[in-house]
């Protein structure tokens, strides 16, 4: 086979090749469990794949993971580890909520805007004192962030469950205790659902599925982070710090600058990652809305090697992986606990066997390459 | 006589390029054996192949008659074949001898038997007369005496066969004899050593014999003593090499560059530079001599405002810079060629074209808002690759794939492309070939002649004498004596550099 060729297919192959690698590792997991991996796998698929509306849903998975992984990978490329994201989403979804439901009378394309930009402004003041200790004190980032990922969690349920809790929930007949959550958001807080956009093309959504206008606002964040990164002085300043900050500083650019204004916009992006879930499914915020969207992007983003496309893709492979496993809990009876090790197994086998596989890839080319460069000697040639 | 080193047609291709095309090869065993040719011309590939850091295309290699396969490093030291890194590889808090026994620690039980280690290193210390304090720790011991520790470290290996890259790029003069004192000594002990080197007359003072390879290819060998400088350097390039330097008398004008009882601690509080005074003015070059580690480093970083000014101060066209950013500084027409490039002057992984406008991507001719104008740096790059004649395969290229000698010279051509007024130079040279080092030569004679101020920082003591108009010497964070080139002697500059009897023979 010519070898240009196999490079192609590897590259194509290579994530499939890695799942199913993945695949046969968790295999043993479940045959530990007295199932049938095939019949798990198959499951997995066939409740996935066979109905638009759970395709849908995969996407809707995957929203605040592309939030999330372009957070992780903005710091990552200035050689910063932002594990702070799961504070800063929290925070973020939780302002949100807050001038979600306090604010009222203003028009949709107002208030929304208003709600959406709350969050980004939490975000972005959650992520403001870590990399503030870091670059006057020299404080590493990865421990200020797991801190005020603690803090966060303690914030939130004092707010939550004290202050602004929903005194107002009616009981039935004095019945059941109120949830613990935060008033309700105003309909004009709340984001559309693609439903409807997406029937008029002949899709045929139910209602049951949330997916929404921050699923393909998320995919344009990704291409202007694209943008920024590669075409603007900032990003350009961005990767130089984060490669050789010596050299940066040498040329003249400020690399405390440069980890300032960058981490504080993994702060902003981070903060859009739970409106989806907040804007678009629960309309309100409560004790149990969703966790662990922030340590799942470190995951999107390593997979994703911190390149936007690599980071859409393997965070709708998360999502599938998330809905496969509902399929595998309802129809096979699987524990939950079981389900997640499962998951983890499959994150993990996945993110290090795509690690192997690229830099066996690039080698290969490497080597390509040279190949075909054969009869040209040294010297200048553009 | 057996052969060391045997080489037959090996190729080693890169994207673009074919770094080396069918080489053969002869070592011999006890000899000491050159390898020369421009920048690019593929001599570190090479080296990289028989230390077992890349893996030819194609061809044999036979090490003493035997036909070896050296997938990596580990196994070159297996077949006694040692390379000694030009960026050194040493950890600075630790000792002398840990570095030399690092990775390869003789063990008693569970435990590590250093005093037989030392005795070890001590012996082979006495064979070949290296004087190295083993207990003093790498951060404090000068260039010279860290390169000894990498020579120690691989014949603590058992190498046989040394390779060093560029080994006398980094030392003084005085040094560099040291160096040879060493290898010659090594060689006498039928060590076999094969070094690459730009300067053709250390070549030819010290090789036995002499291959020189153009483009990847071997175009010739030598023995010193059948073959003039001229000769060798015209087997190099291809064509007569004139070696020598138009100096034109001019008038300098007015004080571009001020500098007045600089003093400068570093980061632990230790005094690097003791109160120094000098003026550059435009049109001049005032040269810096000295061994490094003396405080020169400081003083460029201080210039360009990277490091704080304790006290005294430095003035540019007469503005006292105290307080300003590297980038205020550049702003005002200054430009630095750092003495480390991989440190400082390049982001290695990133594009040749990225490195080519690092520090100038706010500038009006790169950046439109909101974006980077592409098609201006990349035209950009490709008029400096042309005018500095840079040899890369592509201007996407990562600027780490280059050679040593085409990474120095996208420095160049970055940092004299705004014209600037005043230019800080450390090493501009170290690592050229002798064309691109006359080609860097000219440039700063041109700037000066143009009215420049150049501060010129090198520790090749015939380039800093062959370019400034006054020198002065470095010791110990002071400039301890200060010149005419010609008003004393080569050897009077050398006991300055050693810290020699403080005397000022001003040239005012
Ligand atoms: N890892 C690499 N990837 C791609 N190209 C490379 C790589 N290493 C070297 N080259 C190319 O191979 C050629 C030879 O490089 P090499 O480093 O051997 O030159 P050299 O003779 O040591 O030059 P110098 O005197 O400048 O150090 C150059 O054109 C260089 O760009
Ligand atoms: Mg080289």
């Amino acid at each position: 086979m010519n070898n240009r060729f196999k490079i192609i297919l590897l590259r194509l192959l290579s994530p499939i090749f890695a799942i199913f690698l993945a695949a046969l590792i968790s295999s043993l997991v479940i045959v530990f469990i007295h199932q049938n991996p095939l019949k798990v796998f198959v499951t997995m698929f066939s409740f996935s794949f066979r109905r638009i509306d759970s395709i849908a849903i995969i996407l809707y998975n995957a929203t605040p993971l592309i939030f999330s992984g372009l957070a992780v990978s903005v710091g990552f490329r200035m050689n910063l580890f932002n594990i702070g994201v799961e504070g800063q989403y929290l925070m973020g979804a939780f302002l949100a909520a807050l001038v979600g439901f306090s604010i009222k009378g203003l028009p949709a394309f107002i208030h929304l805007p208003l709600t959406i930009l709350s969050a980004i402004v939490a975000g972005a003041l959650w992520s403001f004192l870590p990399i503030y200790l870091k670059v006057k004190k020299g404080v590493h980032e990865v421990i200020s962030t797991i801190m005020l990922n603690y803090i966060s969690f303690s914030v939130i349920h004092y707010f939550i469950a004290d202050l602004l809790m929903d005194k107002s929930q009616k009981m039935l007949n004095g019945l059941g205790s109120p949830l613990v959550r935060m008033p309700k958001l105003m309909p004009t807080a709340l984001m559309p659902r693609m439903r409807e956009f997406l029937n008029m093309f002949g899709f045929n959504i139910p209602k049951h599925v949330y997916l929404n206008w921050f699923f393909p606002l998320g995919i344009l964040l990704a291409i202007g982070i694209y943008y920024m990164l590669m075409r603007t002085p900032f990003g350009f300043e961005l990767r130089a710090v984060g490669h050789n900050p010596d050299a940066a500083r040498t040329s003249g650019i400020k690399p405390e600058k440069v980890y300032f204004m960058g981490f504080i916009l993994s702060g902003a992006i981070a903060g859009l990652v739970g409106l989806s879930d907040l804007l678009g499914y629960f309309g309100y915020m409560d004790l149990d809305f969703p966790r662990n969207y922030g340590f799942n992007g470190i995951a999107v983003a390593l997979m994703g090697q911190n390149s936007p496309i690599g980071i859409i893709l393997s965070a709708i492979l998360f999502g599938f992986l998330n809905r496969g496993a509902e399929g595998v809990q309802t129809f096979l009876n699987v524990p939950m606990d079981t389900v997640i090790i499962l998951q983890a197994l499959m994150i993990i086998s996945i993110v290090i066997i795509t690690k192997v596989m690229n830099d066996y890839i690039k080698r290969m080319e490497k080597r390509e390459v040279s190949k075909n460069a054969s009869g040209r000697t040294a010297g200048v040639q553009l | 006589m057996i052969n060391a080193v045997e080489v037959k047609n090996i190729t080693k291709r890169f994207p673009g390029v074919t770094a080396n095309d069918r080489i053969n090869l002869e070592i011999k065993r006890g000899e000491i054996h050159a390898i020369v040719g421009e920048n690019g011309a593929g001599k570190s590939t090479l080296m990289k192949i028989l230390s077992g850091l890349y893996q030819p295309d194609e061809g044999e290699i036979y090490i003493f008659g035997k036909k070896a396969v050296i997938s990596s490093p580990v196994k070159a030291i297996e077949m006694k074949i040692g390379m000694v890194h030009q960026h050194f590889m040493l950890i600075p808090r630790f000792t002398v001898l840990e570095n030399i026994i690092l990775g390869s620690e003789i063990r008693a039980g569970i435990s590590i038997d250093n005093k037989k280690a030392k005795k070890i290193v001590e012996d082979l210390c006495s064979m070949y007369n290296f004087s190295i304090n083993l207990d003093s720790r790498v951060e404090n011991i000068s260039i010279g005496q860290a390169q000894r520790v990498e020579i120690l470290k691989v014949l603590f290996r058992g190498a046989d066969i040394l390779v060093l890259d560029e080994p006398t790029a980094v030392l003084a003069p005085q040094e560099v004899k040291e160096l040879f004192l060493n290898l010659r000594r090594l060689k006498q002990e039928g060590k076999t050593i094969v070094f690459i080197s730009h300067k053709l007359d250390e070549v030819l003072d010290i090789a036995d014999r002499i291959t020189v390879l153009r483009r990847g290819r071997v175009v010739g060998s030598a023995v010193p003593g059948e073959i003039t400088k001229e000769q060798l350097a015209r087997m190099m390039v291809g064509k007569p090499v004139l070696i020598d330097l138009k100096k034109r008398e001019t008038d300098p004008g007015e004080v571009l560059l001020s500098v007045k009882n600089l003093r400068v601690k570093d980061p632990g509080g230790k005094s690097v530079l003791n109160g120094i005074s000098f003026e550059v003015k435009g049109g001049e070059i005032f040269g810096i001599a000295g061994i490094e580690g003396n405080g020169q480093k400081e003083l460029a970083e201080a210039i360009i405002g990277l490091v704080n000014i304790d006290s005294g101060s430095i003035k540019i066209r007469n503005i006292d810079i105290k307080g300003l950013s590297v980038n205020q500084i550049r702003k005002m027409k200054v430009a630095y060629i750092p003495e480390d490039r991989h440190k400082n002057g390049l982001v290695l992984p990133m594009k040749v074209w990225e490195n080519e406008i690092m520090g100038f991507q706010r500038d009006d001719k790169f950046y439109k808002k909101p974006l980077l104008k592409l098609k201006s740096a990349q035209d950009f790059t490709r008029s400096k690759i042309r005018e500095y004649s840079i040899s890369v395969s592509s201007i996407n290229q990562a600027v780490e794939d280059l050679s040593g000698g085409n990474q120095q010279k996208v420095i160049l051509a970055r940092e004299l492309s705004e014209n600037p007024d005043v230019i800080i130079a450390s090493q501009p040279t170290r690592g050229l070939d002798i064309g691109a080092t006359e080609f860097v030569h000219e440039q700063l004679l041109k700037k000066r002649d143009e009215g420049k101020a150049i501060l010129l920082i090198s520790a090749d003591l015939e380039e800093v004498l062959a370019l400034s108009d006054r020198v002065g010497v470095m010791y110990n964070g002071s400039i301890i004596a200060e010149f005419k080139p010609g008003e004393i002697t080569l050897e009077d500059v050398g006991i300055y550099m050693l810290g020699g009897p403080e005397k000022k023979v001003s040239g005012e």
